[in-house]
């Protein structure tokens, strides 16, 4: 209540002072006069004569004039006058120094700009909820388990034999999922009474959807027939899955997205009743959700929605596919769960409830001790921001460039709080002059603070036009490539929050110590000054310097992160690939999808590979299962006979002509080529490391191998050839031993292709041809994830390109305004010494000296700031650790570079004013005192 | 006669009180009726009712209109709201709780 009453009444100030200032006056001042003339008439009829009626009337009321300033100051106007007296002043004086002006609100703008852009990220990632009605009761269901050092959570030592999904790893917390066995959901149902309701989904991934003829790949999701019910959200349009349709015999149906209800029929009500193929399957579509609505997972964005258990009928097809067997497999993991929790119920309420039941049911699908020992444990997650895969990928990187933008925001205010300083010192006697006249000193410092907020203000409205800008060039870094980047930052009013806060903090912050120096305690000696501008103060020198040293402290810093990230992407860069990347296309299309089945799926590649082969401009072509870079790695049990499997062994299936047209060298024996087919005697190739791991000198050639095997299918197969060491799967790690194996021979029948074609151009001229000829071949299949090879590698280290940019920008921009800050310094030192300097050239100082004697101060500052910023960036670089590639921390190029880089920078900013020092006349000098 | 100061703290009690009786008054009649009202012992720094005024609009006690006197002079007129009236209340039994503890002191002595 009492702050209602207040707002009340601040409104009433303020209506007042805007609307009615003139009028009020004129009605005070009537309404007085009515009350003196009635008084002097009463006087009158008293008896007095009229002049002495007038003013003794005159006399009992008292004096107009203060009562009128004391009605102001009741309503607060006294304040108000003086803010804008104070904004008037402020604004004449930033006028008067456009130079300063323009450079503090530019250095400012970025630097507050970079700062609301990348908090607008954080925004994004780690405070927006799903769009569903009191997100905050929703719950993840995860798991925690010992991690069996790095040999991967499947394998004889966990109860999780098989797994489709992923895993990661928490430090401290051990290995982490979010993915169970069918019978695992069935057993939390049972027990859900914590929760109103408990639903399960999983990711879809690429589908064939064809509709109206036309195909594409879209994602999807499939969801338990709880799934809506749980979310809590309407249809659009139509109904959602229900119970009904998530059985084993219930007819496919699907629920698409508004997207997706626009694109394909052109709107939300046509959607309903449609018919449309997806994996090559009749589905029925029976609704849309709404259009806010992205699924659980921010990254995912589904385009279609299907019941969980029509993945039999969908994925199937392939011999690696689904089974219904699965639905009863304990030890295969691969459904995700969350659940909603009932009002009044607490998560850690809820864990406690399910975990004793979860660990006993987990320790009867143990199959040994050894599995029983490391059972995984339930945990609840908070669900209210759906699924957090978004938010471990990219909150630590978005953590550190905070600090960096953090750091550039923090120079920038050094330099302008130093700017100011040397424009305080000048103002010392005028500020002197005002106090001795009477001015508080309270009074002049908030004068010179609401100077300094308006310059932040300037600077932190031209830094929202920064942000708007700075957004759009993070997404486009941040994305780096992905068509379907999922993090959309956005400028929204949390935003807009902390960059005013951001204004009037640096504001206040360069602002407050330039205005208390600049307002002398002690008048006197103040007034004194010969000149304005001539202080003795040794204080003020001091804290100038102290500014500018920490600026270059700071630079330091900067420099190091980014000669770090550059040396880190100069290392990924020079990594051997062991192929030729460039005039390479990669592209990938599924023929399995719609319906092509062994043994006639081989033919079909194959003959698109001979077709691909003829267009003009390609010089070769050939296909393997994934990409050999940066695409995902195949593993299974290769056993050499009379050697133990070695478990880093990775595989491949590959076309014919494979080596030749990613131009890896056979060192020994062939490659692989068109005459090895489905009926010939099955054949592999190796490469070194696998034949040096399991031959050691011996010629590998002849010898035979059993691929697959353990529960899968396999085969034996003749080693003909072995090549030299080529990248496979994620750039980072090393070359794993890797046996390439001709797809159409493969135990594992090939799903999706990517073929590679050899150009003798640019690779994405060939891009339209290449649809046409697959559009000819079977309408039904799509071309996706079209790309160069450059490229691709490029996306895969697009990390490490955002910090070596980026970095590099920043660290730039904090060398300049350093440097700006020192020039300033010094050129205000020189100025001040020019007397002194002019009797030193008087009595005989040379011109070398004299540079030299400036130029030692510089240097004296910038190894201080070293001393400073070396061992911050020593303590500090260890948090980017995992960042790096193949360097430490310390790296000690990266700083000597650093500094050397930051000594010339500095030398540089003080050679200016070292030369003009040493140009000071000594008779003009002299005469100047 | 000799009059008094009003005691301070006092006045806006004052002017609540002959506007609770009086209904709508400009400042002159308040003035006056705190003087009527005191038998003439209590005199008002006419002045001073001015700004005590203007507070007491800022507080939203008393609301003010502009209205015409008897001799058809423009004269503002103030009247009490509801906030006003409580303070009225407020402020009276805080005062009659201060006399009567002073009133004690004053007659044991």
């Amino acid at each position: 209540m009492r702050w209602i009453e207040r707002c009340s009444e601040l409104g009433r100030r303020f209506q007042m002072f805007f609307s009615r200032r003139e009028r009020f006056d004129l009605e005070i001042e009537e309404e007085m006069r009515l009350h003196r003339d009635l008084r002097a008439r009463a006087l009158r009829d008293d008896g007095a004569n009229s002049e002495d009626a007038g003013y003794a009337a005159q006399r009992r009321f008292g004096n107009t004039l203060r009562l009128r300033e004391e009605i102001h100051q009741a309503w607060g106007w006294t304040w108000l006058d003086r803010l804008i007296l104070d904004l008037r002043y402020a604004c004449r004086r930033l006028r008067q120094s456009p130079g300063f002006t323009a450079v503090a609100a530019l250095t400012l703008a970025l630097g507050i700009g970079a700062n609301t852009a990348v908090y607008s990220f954080m925004d994004a990632l780690l405070l927006r909820s799903l769009p569903v009605p009191d997100p905050q009761s929703l719950v993840v269901l995860k798991w925690h388990m010992k991690n069996l050092d790095d040999q991967g959570p499947v394998g004889g030592r966990s109860v999780m034999h098989g797994m489709d999904g992923s895993t990661y790893d928490v430090p401290g917390l051990g290995l982490t999922g979010g993915i169970f066995p069918f019978p695992a959901f069935e057993l939390l149902q049972k027990n859900s009474s914590p929760f109103s309701s408990l639903f399960a989904h999983y990711p879809a991934r690429n589908l064939n959807v064809i509709s109206k003829e036309q195909a594409e790949i879209d994602r999807g999701e499939y969801v338990s027939g709880e799934f809506f019910h749980g979310i809590g959200i309407p249809p659009a349009a139509g109904r959602l899955i229900t119970l009904g349709d998530d059985r084993l015999e219930a007819p496919a149906v699907a629920v698409v997205s508004f997207a997706f209800s626009q694109r394909r029929f052109g709107g939300t009500s046509n959607a309903p009743g449609q018919t449309i193929l997806v994996n090559n399957v009749p589905v029925e579509v029976v609704g849309v959700v709404p259009a806010q609505f992205f699924g659980v997972d921010p990254a995912a964005s589904p385009d279609l929605y299907l019941p969980v258990h029509a993945n039999v009928l969908l994925e199937s097809a392939s011999p690696a596919g689904f089974k219904p067997e699965q639905y009863l497999d304990q030890n295969t993991y691969w459904l995700e769960i969350m659940a909603r929790l009932r009002p009044g119920v607490s998560m850690a309420q809820a864990q406690a409830a399910l975990a004793p039941r979860f660990h006993q049911w987990m320790e009867n699908t143990a199959a040994n001790d050894q599995e029983r020992a490391n059972l995984p444990a339930l945990v609840l997650q908070e669900g209210a921001g759906g699924l957090d895969a978004l938010r471990r990928k990219y909150s630590r990187p978005l953590y550190v460039l905070l600090t960096l933008v953090g750091l550039i925001l923090a120079i920038a205010c050094a330099n302008i709080a130093n700017l100011q300083l040397a424009h305080a010192t000048g103002r010392r006697r005028e500020m002197a002059l005002r106090l001795s006249v009477g001015a508080s000193r309270l009074r002049l410092v908030r004068q010179l603070l609401t100077e300094s907020v308006l310059l932040a203000a300037l600077g932190g409205a031209l830094g929202v036009l920064v942000a708007i800008w700075g957004i759009r060039f993070l997404t486009l870094l941040l994305a780096s490539g992905q068509a379907n980047f999922a993090l959309h930052a956005e400028l929204n009013w949390h935003v807009l929050g902390v960059a005013v806060a951001l204004s009037l903090l640096t504001g206040v912050v360069f602002g407050l110590f330039p205005a208390l120096q600049s307002t002398p305690v002690d008048v006197v000696p103040a007034l004194k000054e010969i000149r304005a501008g001539e202080s003795r103060s040794r204080y003020r020198v001091s804290l100038s310097h102290v500014l500018v040293v920490s600026q270059i402290g700071l630079s330091l810093l900067m420099l190091v992160a980014a000669s770090l990230f550059v040396r880190t992407l100069a290392n990924l860069q020079a990594i051997e690939l062991g192929i030729n990347r460039e005039n390479l296309l990669l592209f990938e299309l599924n023929a399995r999808q719609v319906g092509h089945r062994d043994p006639e799926i081989s033919s079909f590649y194959e003959t698109l590979q001979k077709r691909f082969s003829a267009v003009p401009g390609a010089r070769s072509v050939s296909l393997s299962h994934n990409a050999l870079i940066a695409d995902g790695e195949s593993g299974a049990p290769v056993v050499v006979p009379g050697k133990s499997n070695d478990e880093r062994t990775r595989f491949l299936n590959v076309g014919p002509g494979f080596f030749s047209t990613m131009q890896i060298p056979i060192s020994l024996g062939r490659e692989i080529n068109e005459h090895d087919q489905p009926g010939s005697p099955a054949v592999v190739v190796v490469n070194e490391l696998f034949a040096k791991v399991n031959f050691g000198n011996e010629n590998p050639l002849g010898y035979r191998l059993t691929f697959g095997g353990g529960g899968l299918a396999s085969r034996e197969m003749e080693i003909i050839g072995v090549t030299a060491m080529a990248h496979y799967g994620d750039l980072k790690n090393d070359v794993p031993p890797v046996v390439y194996i001709p797809y159409n021979q493969s135990p594992f029948a090939p799903r999706e292709m990517t073929y590679a074609l050899r150009t003798a151009g640019d690779p994405l001229a060939v891009v339209k041809t290449i649809r046409d000829i697959v559009h000819q071949a079977d309408a039904r299949i799509p071309v996706i994830n079209i790309r160069s090879q450059v490229a691709a590698i490029d996306q895969g280290m697009g990390q490490e390109i955002m910090f070596a940019k980026l970095c590099t920008v920043f660290a730039i921009l904090a060398l300049v305004i350093a440097c700006v800050g020192l020039y300033g310094t010094m050129s205000y030192n020189v100025a001040r010494r020019t007397s002194e300097i002019g009797i030193r050239m008087a009595l005989g100082a040379q011109r070398s000296g004299v540079v030299w004697m400036v130029l030692r101060e510089v240097f004296l500052l910038a190894t201080l700031g070293l001393a400073i910023g070396l061992p911050a960036a020593f303590a500090t670089s260890r948090l980017i650790k995992s960042f790096l590639f193949a360097m430490k921390p310390n790296d000690p190029l990266a700083l000597t570079s650093a500094v050397a880089t930051l000594l010339g920078a500095a030398l540089l900013a003080g050679y200016a004013p070292a030369r003009s020092a040493s140009r000071v006349d000594p008779i003009v000098a002299l005469r100047h005192e | 006669m000799s009059r008094d100061e009003i005691p301070p703290g006092t006045l806006y009690m004052l002017i609540l009180r002959v506007l609770a009786r009086s209904g709508e008054l400009h400042g002159y009649e308040i003035a006056k009726s705190i003087e009527l009202l005191s038998q003439d012992v209590l005199q008002v720094e006419e002045g001073s009712l001015y700004p005590a005024l203007q507070r007491m609009l800022i507080k939203g006690w008393v609301k003010a209109e502009w209205g015409a006197t008897a001799e058809n002079r423009r004269a503002r007129y103030y009247r009490l709201t509801p906030a006003g009236r409580r303070q009225l209340e407020q402020e009276i039994s805080q005062f009659e709780r201060v006399m009567g503890a002073i009133t004690r002191v004053i007659q044991t002595a």
